[in-house]
């Protein structure tokens, strides 16, 4: 990062590296070129995608198809249009006001809406550099983000890993945005006092684009611009010029009917204000990567000797990985670690699941048969 | 002097690698990637971080962490070529 080595926006056939992949994405979203935008490092994922109907890849309008993991097991794709990004960064700038950037660091990749929407077209609409590389230290961000006018589009990994290290550093000149994953109202507050600047944590989703914003310990989320939010059985529905109009469901394209309906349990404060309770319990969030836990859980399921498999999401502020999953095991044979471990890298490639197993247990059923927990044999 | 040993029980109290046992991982494992241990990025940090921690040594540059990240015999290289420039 000391020195400058500037890439031209181009088109790469098949960009490896972060540099390729930010300078691709932007090459197709400057010439309005349909790009299928995806983590090349989950084989689940690029098998599924290479099965799919290649017609399904052009759909008029469309600037870009991301993938999210989907709660039945097979990936969702998000069909996004240009306009969607566009209205979407201006509503982030807007709440930036008053802030000058003259360069974006960014840790993230981009094969996926976070990277590509936040880490690219927003420093694209500000008309800056966007600086990155491919692998951060803690202590390398810290050193970047020293420098005057330095936006940072990075994850709550960096935050608790940047308060890990108490660096004697100012980022009073810079600003952090982080993603969805929550940043603890503990971690908030240390990384505010110890570095005195602030991180805004963006609550968003790949169907939906971004929804609200916090800043720091703050409990309360602020709705974006243009986002209208409600609730139905408790959980948030929004509807917003940044959600998705087409999803690929089931390798079938539905359309999308305002309001979204999310899986995020909510308080609904008021017409712009709410309070995130939690999620839908079957959806984890590790190191950033949303995956299912019934995707896993079936995939367990489907190994020898394996008759119900539970997983309950556990959390632990104190790991930059903060969930990890506790995976209840019904089966005469017992399932091994490192089978476990061996499987999971085969279908999710190159993320290290955190998990913990127990064995030797019955797994409890309600009546119409949804598995609700499990009793010590 | 550290010894891989050391690293490895650092390594695996610290990404709470429980189903791992010390004597399972090879001095010359790759840690990331799919032939060896199979760590991701965020491990890379978290390692980072308890080589800080624990043996107070800092890793200042990815480009030279991703020479000394290779097996757990270069970390250990490292890290005393660190403590022993410390003393000096």
């Amino acid at each position: 990062m000391d020195n400058k080595c500037y890439m031209d926006i181009k088109e790469i056939k098949n960009p490896t590296s972060k540099v390729e992949q930010l300078s691709h994405v932007l090459h197709c979203f400057n010439n309005n070129i349909f790009e299928v935008v995806y983590d090349k490092s989950q084989p689940a994922l690029v098998k599924y995608i290479e099965s799919l109907d290649k017609k399904i890849f052009k759909q008029d309008g469309m600037q870009f198809l991301y993938f999210t993991s989907g709660t039945t097991g097979l990936p969702t794709g998000v069909f996004k249009t240009k306009e969607n990004s566009l209205t979407q960064a201006k509503a982030l700038l807007k709440t930036l006001e008053g802030m000058k950037f003259n360069r974006v660091v960014t840790t993230v990749p981009f094969v996926h809406i976070y990277g590509v929407d936040i880490g690219a077209v927003v420093p694209q609409l500000l008309d800056i550099d966007i600086w990155t590389k491919e692998n951060f230290l803690p202590q390398e961000l810290a050193s970047e983000a020293e420098k005057e006018g330095t936006l940072v589009v990075t994850t709550p990994v960096f935050i608790k890993a940047l308060n890990r290290i108490k660096k004697d550093a100012n980022f009073s000149k810079s600003y952090f945005l982080t993603s969805t994953a929550p940043v603890s109202k503990e971690d908030g507050k240390i990384f505010h006092e110890l570095y005195n600047t602030s991180v805004s944590q963006l609550f968003a989703s790949t169907e939906t684009g971004l929804m609200g914003h916090k800043k720091d310990d703050e409990d309360i989320l602020e709705a974006y611009e243009g986002v209208s939010i409600g609730e139905k059985y408790k959980m948030l529905r929004v509807s917003s010029p940044f959600v998705t109009k087409k999803i690929l469901n089931n390798g079938v394209i539905e359309d999308v009917k305002p309001p979204f309906q999310t899986e995020d349990i909510v308080e609904i404060l008021n017409e712009k204000e709410f309070k995130l309770l939690g999620r839908s319990s079957n959806l984890a969030k590790i190191a950033g990567k949303r995956i299912s836990t019934q995707q896993i859980e079936g995939i367990i399921e489907a190994m020898d000797g394996i008759d119900c498999v539970l997983i309950k999401i556990r959390k632990d502020d104190r790991a930059l990985k903060d969930e990890i999953l506790d995976i209840y095991v019904e089966s005469k044979v017992g399932l091994d670690a490192k089978v476990l471990r061996k499987v999971l890298k085969e279908n999710f490639g190159s993320m290290n699941i955190a998990f913990k197993i127990f064995n030797n247990v019955s797994i409890t059923r309600s009546s119409v048969g949804k598995k609700i927990g499990f009793k010590e044999l | 002097m550290i010894t891989t040993n050391d690293l490895k029980e650092k390594i695996i109290a610290g990404l709470g690698l429980e189903d791992i046992g010390v004597d399972e991982i090879d001095d010359d494992m790759a840690l990331f990637g799919d032939d060896g241990l199979g760590l991701d990025s965020v491990d890379a940090i978290e390692i980072t971080l308890i080589v800080e921690k624990e043996f107070n040594v800092k890793i200042k540059d990815m480009g030279e962490a991703e020479n000394i990240f290779s097996t757990p015999t270069t970390l250990v290289t490292y890290i005393n070529e660190q403590l022993e420039q410390d003393t000096k």
